[in-house]
C-alpha cells in the first residue's frame, strides 16, 4: 500500500496533463461525470468510448472550449479556468476536423498562429513545416488542399508554439490508410523524440491499440478503466514472456494438428493445461497454458509423433477487451 | 500590447487577404462617379448651378441621401467578423491559443471599426476628387465644417449600426441571419420611432439619438429637453450595453 501512495504522489508531480473530477452537466444529463486521469512526459494516451460517451466533451473541456461545472484540469500545474493563457500555452491541439481560413494559405494560416504565440521564429514554422512534408505545399492556398494535407497543416499548428502536451480529437478521421500510418508514425516520433505528450481520442480500436501506452476507457460520462498497453502485449513478447516465468503467466495456443482427440488425450496430461476450444473439422485446438510449460507441450507433442502445422497465440484483441470493458455496447 | 496589435494585423488579414476586400470600395467608387455623372448629364442647369466639390461629399455622406450606403457595406462587413470563424470552424484553433476570448473579440471589434473609417475616408476622397474634376475647387454655401460635421455624424451612425452587427453576430453565430436583421433595423428605424413618437421614452430609444447633426445647426431636437449632452449619453449607455452583450456572451459560450 505505501509503495502505491509513493507511487501517486511521484506521478502527480510529474504529470503534465491532469484532469480532476471534470464534470459537464447539460440539462439533467451529467455529459461528463467525475471523470479524472493523468498524463506524463512522452506518453500517448488514448480517450476509448462508445458514441456518445463523452470524448468530444472531455477534449473540449481540458482545452477550454467548453466551461466545465466542476472539476479542473490542469497543464503543467497551471490551471485552465482560472490561468487559462499560461495553461493552454503549452498545449497544442486539434479538434475534430482541422479548418483553416480556405482563401488564405497554407502560410499565412501558419503565420496567423505565429503571431498568436509567443517566441515563434520563422526557422520554427519551415521545422513544423518539414517535419509534416508539406514543403511543396505552403504558397498554395488551403481552399485546394486535400483532407490529408489539412490534417498535416493541422499538425504543424499544433506544434508550432512548443507544447508540452498534444491534443488530438479523431486525428484519423477521413484518412486514407496510408494516411493513417503517416499519421501513426508522426504521432510516435514526436512523441518519442521531443518528449511531448499525446491525448487521442478515436473510435478506430485497431488504430489507438497501434498507437497508445495507455488507454483511458469512458462509457455514459464515467471512467470504466484506465489500462496499460503496448510492450507486455506487442514488441517485447518474448522477453516478456522469460521474465515473466514466475509469475502465472497464462497464454491462450491455437494448434494445428493431423490428429485433435489425440493431441487432446496427450496434452491432459500436462500440468497447468486447461483445453479450451477444439474444432475437429479444421484440425484446430484451444489451450490455455502457463508460458513457461510451452517447450514440454512442444516436447511431448513430438514425443506422441502428432505432426504440428501451426502454433499461435490467441491474442484478447483490444476491441475484444474494449467490448468487455463497455459491456458490448454499440462502438461507433 | 504588442500581442494585441498583433490580434489586429491577424483580423485585418483576415478580411483584406479576401477576393471581396475590394468590393465595398469599389460600390463606393462606382455610386460616386454615378452621381456625379448622373448630375453634370441630366440634372437641370437650375438644380447643378453652384454645385461643388463639397457638395459632392455632403450628398455622399448625407445619412438620408446615399450615407447609408456606407452603413450597409459596414453591416456586410462587420457580420461575418464573428459568425465567419463559426461557418468555417476556425474558432476551434482560434479559442485555444494564449489570449483570452475578451482579447480575441476585442481585436475583432477594433479591426470593423478601423475598416469602417477606412472606408469613410475613402468614399470622402474620392467624392472630393470627382467633384473637384467636375465642378472645380469653389466653396460656396457648403463649407468645410458642414463637410466634417456630415462626416462625422455619419461615421457615428455607422459605428453604431456597426456594433448592433457585431453583437448580433456573436449572440446570432449567423452570417445571414446577422445581416438579415441589421438591414431590418437600419431600414425600420423611421418606422419604429413614428411608432413609438406617443411614449414619453420614445427620448430614451436609440434611434431618436441616433442623429446629431441637428444638435449643430440649431434646429429643434426631435423632442422636447433633448440636447446633443443628452443623445450622446444615450448612444454612449446603448453602445456599452451592446458591447457588454457581446463580450459576455462570447466569453461565456461553449464551442461545440
Amino acid at each position: 500500500m505505501t509503495l502505491d501512495n509513493e507511487q501517486i504522489s511521484e506521478s502527480n508531480i510529474q504529470a503534465v496533463l491532469s484532469v480532476k473530477g471534470i464534470t459537464k452537466i447539460m440539462g439533467k444529463q451529467k455529459l461528463v461525470n467525475q471523470l479524472s486521469f493523468d498524463m506524463h512526459q512522452g506518453e500517448i494516451v488514448g480517450l476509448l468510448g462508445p458514441n456518445g460517451a463523452g470524448k468530444t466533451t472531455t477534449i473540449r473541456m481540458i482545452v477550454g472550449l467548453i466551461a466545465m461545472n466542476e472539476g479542473d484540469v490542469l497543464v503543467k500545474g497551471h490551471s485552465i479556468r482560472t490561468d487559462f493563457a499560461k495553461a493552454i500555452s503549452h498545449v497544442g491541439g486539434i479538434i475534430e476536423n482541422p479548418e483553416f481560413y480556405p482563401y488564405m494559405t497554407g502560410y499565412d494560416n501558419l503565420k496567423q498562429y505565429k503571431r498568436m504565440g509567443e517566441g515563434i521564429t520563422e526557422e520554427r514554422i519551415s521545422e513544423v513545416v518539414k517535419l509534416v512534408g508539406l514543403e511543396g505545399a505552403m504558397s498554395k492556398r488551403v481552399k485546394a488542399y486535400s483532407l490529408g494535407m489539412r490534417q498535416r497543416l493541422g499538425i504543424a499548428q499544433a506544434l508550432l508554439h512548443k507544447p508540452a502536451i498534444l491534443i488530438l480529437d479523431e486525428p484519423t478521421n477521413g484518412l486514407d490508410p496510408a494516411g493513417i500510418r503517416e499519421m501513426r508514425d508522426y504521432l510516435k516520433k514526436i512523441a518519442s523524440e521531443e518528449g511531448i505528450s499525446i491525448l487521442v481520442s478515436s473510435h478506430l480500436l485497431a488504430e489507438m491499440e497501434l498507437m497508445c501506452n495507455r488507454v483511458v476507457v469512458i462509457q455514459e460520462g464515467k471512467l470504466v478503466t484506465v489500462r496499460t498497453l503496448g510492450a507486455a502485449n506487442i514488441e517485447n513478447n518474448g522477453v516478456d514472456a522469460v521474465n515473466g516465468t514466475n509469475r502465472s503467466n497464462i497464454v491462450q495456443i491455437n494448434l494445428r494438428v493431423n490428429d485433435v482427440v489425440q493431441t487432446k488425450d496427450s496434452l491432459l496430461h500436462l500440468k497447468d493445461i486447461r483445453i479450451v476450444g477444439i474444432s475437429p473439422e479444421k484440425n484446430d485446438i484451444t489451450v490455455a497454458i502457463d508460458d513457461s510449460s510451452i517447450p514440454l507441450l512442444v516436447n511431448t507433442l513430438c514425443e506422441k509423433g502428432i505432426a504440428l502445422y501451426r502454433m499461435e497465440e490467441v491474442k484478447e484483441s483490444l476491441e475484444d477487451e474494449f467490448l468487455k470493458w463497455t459491456g458490448g455496447n454499440q462502438i461507433a | 500590447m504588442l500581442n494585441f496589435g498583433n490580434l489586429v494585423i491577424n483580423e485585418w488579414l483576415k478580411m483584406y487577404k479576401k477576393r471581396s476586400f475590394f468590393i465595398p470600395f469599389a460600390i463606393m467608387a462606382v455610386i460616386i462617379i454615378g452621381f456625379v455623372y448622373l448630375m453634370k448629364s441630366f440634372a437641370p442647369a437650375t438644380i447643378t448651378a453652384g454645385i461643388t466639390s463639397f457638395d459632392v461629399i455632403n450628398e455622399m455622406m448625407n445619412y438620408n441621401g446615399l450615407g447609408q450606403i456606407i452603413t450597409f457595406l459596414a453591416i456586410i462587413c462587420t457580420a461575418g467578423s464573428v459568425t465567419k470563424e463559426h461557418s468555417q470552424g476556425t474558432i476551434k484553433f482560434l479559442l485555444i491559443r494564449s489570449h483570452s476570448r475578451s482579447a480575441i473579440l476585442a481585436s475583432k471589434y477594433v479591426t470593423v471599426l478601423l475598416f469602417i473609417v477606412m472606408l469613410t475616408l475613402f468614399t470622402l476622397a474620392v467624392s472630393f476628387a470627382a467633384g473637384v474634376i467636375v465642378y472645380g475647387f469653389e466653396i460656396h454655401d457648403v463649407t468645410w465644417r458642414d463637410v466634417l460635421l456630415t462626416t462625422a455624424a455619419a461615421l457615428i451612425r455607422t459605428w453604431v449600426y456597426a456594433t448592433i452587427t457585431f453583437m448580433l453576430g456573436v449572440l446570432t453565430r449567423s452570417t445571414g441571419a446577422t445581416i438579415g436583421a441589421s438591414m431590418v433595423i437600419v431600414v425600420l428605424n423611421g418606422l419604429i420611432i413614428f411608432l413609438l413618437s406617443k411614449y414619453a421614452f420614445i427620448k430614451y430609444v436609440l434611434f431618436t439619438n441616433i442623429d446629431l447633426l441637428p444638435y449643430f445647426y440649431n434646429q429643434n431636437p426631435p423632442y422636447e429637453g433633448m440636447t446633443l449632452g443628452f443623445s450622446i449619453s444615450v448612444i454612449a449607455v446603448y453602445v456599452f450595453l451592446f458591447l457588454a452583450g457581446s463580450f459576455v456572451t462570447f466569453k461565456k459560450r461553449d464551442i461545440a
